[in-house]
């Protein structure tokens, strides 16, 4: 492997000792303005293309979330928070609202989502005249045409899969991560089932204790479980635990 | 010192006029961010020099205490914008490495495009700045054109210009775009012929050549005495870069020359330093082509991240990587939880600044900025 400029350098400098090496080099770039188009664009007129994965303002699709508060915890600038909104049929629900004033554009929010429902968006002209303007609500952060390029998909491999030989790129791998239950320390408040998104926490009745009163346990539904861990910070007698798959 | 400096000190003895000190900056149009030069002159003669930096200071390291591990990576991106995929890769590098996990083949690769096209717009970016100090407009607006392209790379692979937030903990954020390894070399063939063109007019213009040449002395001693690193280091004759002597990532798996001047009389001007950078993005482009297709090799379906444990074991790591502008360390020191005790940052630029002192010595006040457009400096880094 050569190198290229260095190489050469000698020459240059003897090169420039000639006069007419710069009037062959404006004359070249004379030419080549002529024929050539501009590389700048006549901005609001026009737009430079972007791709798909392009990461603008962040997006949400209403209907797909279900309120976990990922977006919240993964957030770098503590730009979003959950607030409470009447769903389409007039429930109370929880979604997220993001201030854009606060946002760092670091796509955290769309890449954790556990139900794709966060997306990355290609809008980037967000100016406002107020601050107040610069709160997205979870309505206003919708965005129409969202294409599967937008959903940010954390697809990550499991170590133990590439040391059996079968490197296979899971989509939501944190999925594996289930809340696990210390016996002793439960004290059976329900707290856990009451924070659950997806109801995929039930308090059981599993016998009753020496003074003859019922032992509460939560159980866990791994199918519904988002791994969100709202159960673990819930939990006021850190009995909860996640449990990492590797 | 060089022969060259000795009539310059013999004028100065001549002129017997007072030393004043003149300050540069915090504003000031020489300055590239806020930090203050202070030059002791003599005549026309600088005499001595004083750096004062800290006019940025925000507590980043402090901040990352209060973090996961995870949620530090796009702070590592506005340490410096022009060096961003390097620091957060030098991040993700030394927690995977506290975590004792070894990283998938394809992401390795990646990692070395990323941080080559990041090396090739950060020193398009330093050669922009330098026409700027020289006074020469067109040098500014061709060196920009061109790293418009490598902008808009960075915006295909992973969705942003700058802060781009692509390195984690365990690979990288997403896979290669389909197009993109067709993009990236035919926007590296393009640059190699365009480079040209902005060589020859700062070759071929005495304007430059003179101003930079055989002012500014550095030897081998001095560099090795003040710490300094990077393409600065290189151009006094010391043959050393953390990419092939220290190979992280893959990169040992990857023919390259590093650039190096003066390896017999160890002494280095500023037109030296200005040389080895314009070297660099050459080598930087046949780093990437080779990497490309390294990545094409692996095909489409393999790995390229891998899940990690969110808490890393106590203990305190060390890792550095050649960065545009020299050399930068992670030290992190964890204690089991998820997020860090102490993380502590060696900017390549805070140490190279400290060298202002002598590059200044016995230099005209006009070639000032000439001077110290060589050290490249963000004071994003700097000051932390």
């Amino acid at each position: 492997m050569a190198m290229k400029y260095l190489d050469k350098y000698p020459k240059n400098l003897a090169k420039s000792l000639w006069i007419m090496k710069p009037v062959w080099t404006a004359f070249k770039l004379f030419c080549k303005t002529v024929v050539h188009r501009p590389v700048t664009v006549l901005y609001p007129y026009e737009k430079e293309w972007i791709p798909e994965n392009y990461r603008g303002r962040p997006g949400l699709r209403f209907d797909k979330c279900v309120g976990c508060g990922m977006c919240v915890r993964m957030c770098v600038t503590q730009a979003i928070k959950l607030i409470e909104v009447d769903d389409d049929n007039g429930n109370k629900v929880m979604r997220p609202q993001i201030n854009i004033g606060r946002c760092a554009f670091c796509g955290y929010c769309a890449e954790y989502c556990p139900v794709d429902a966060m997306t990355v968006t290609p809008e980037y002209e967000l100016a406002e005249y107020t601050r107040y303007d610069l709160l997205y609500g979870p309505r206003r952060l919708h965005y129409e045409n969202t294409t599967p390029g937008m959903e940010v998909k954390l697809e990550v491999t499991l170590p133990s899969d590439i040391a059996n030989g079968n490197p296979e790129r899971r989509v939501h791998i944190f999925d594996v991560d289930k809340p696990e239950l210390t016996d002793s320390k439960c004290i059976g408040c329900k707290k856990c089932s009451k924070v659950c998104p997806v109801n995929a926490v039930t308090m059981v009745e599993k016998g009753t204790n020496d003074k003859g009163k019922p032992i509460i346990r939560p159980e866990f539904d791994n199918a519904k479980c988002i791994s969100c861990k709202n159960c673990v910070d819930a939990c006021p007698k850190d009995a909860l635990q996640i449990k990492e798959v590797l | 010192m060089a022969d060259s400096l000795v009539p310059v000190l013999e004028a100065q003895e001549k002129m017997d006029t007072d030393k004043m000190w003149v300050i540069w900056g915090p504003q000031h149009p020489f300055s590239h961010g806020l930090w203050t030069l202070k030059l002791q002159i003599d005549g026309e003669f600088c005499t001595d020099a004083d750096p004062i930096v800290g006019y940025l200071h925000r507590g980043w390291e402090k901040e990352t205490e209060n973090r996961d591990y995870a949620r530090i990576i796009p702070m590592t991106d506005r340490l410096c914008y022009c060096a961003s995929m390097t620091y957060s890769h030098l991040y993700c590098m030394t927690v995977e490495k506290a975590l004792g996990i070894d990283i998938p083949e394809k992401a390795k690769y990646i990692r070395i495009v990323a941080d080559e096209v990041c090396r090739i717009q950060s020193h398009l970016m330093w050669l922009a700045a330098v026409g700027t100090d020289m006074g020469n407009l067109t040098v500014f607006l061709w060196a920009m054109r061109e790293r418009e392209y490598f902008l808009d790379l960075n915006v295909k692979l992973c969705g942003q210009r700058m802060t781009t937030n692509y390195p984690r903990i365990g690979g990288v954020r997403n896979d290669t775009t389909p197009l993109f390894d067709r993009d990236i070399i035919r926007a590296v063939d393009r640059f190699e012929k365009a480079m040209w063109d902005i060589i020859y007019l700062i070759d071929d213009s005495s304007v430059f050549v003179s101003r930079m040449r055989k002012i500014s002395y550095l030897t081998r001693e001095q560099c090795a005495n003040m710490g300094l690193t990077g393409p600065a280091m290189r151009g006094c004759g010391v043959d050393f870069d953390i990419r092939r002597d220290d190979p992280y990532d893959n990169y040992d798996k990857i023919d390259f020359e590093v650039p190096v001047l003066n390896k017999d009389t160890k002494v280095g001007d500023t037109y030296d330093r200005y040389m080895i950078r314009i070297e660099e993005m050459f080598q930087s482009c046949d780093i990437i082509r080779q990497a490309v297709k390294k990545i094409e090799a692996l095909g489409k379906n393999a790995p390229y991240r891998i899940k990690t444990p969110t808490k890393v074991p106590a203990g305190t790591t060390f890792g550095r990587l050649e960065d545009p502008r020299g050399e930068s360390i992670m030290y992190l020191a964890s204690d089991g939880t998820d997020h860090p005790y102490r993380l502590k940052v060696r900017s390549p630029i805070f140490t190279n600044v400290s060298c202002s002192k002598v590059m200044c010595q016995g230099v005209r006040i006009a070639d000032v900025p000439a001077v110290l457009a060589q050290i490249d400096m963000c004071l994003g880094e700097t000051d932390r």
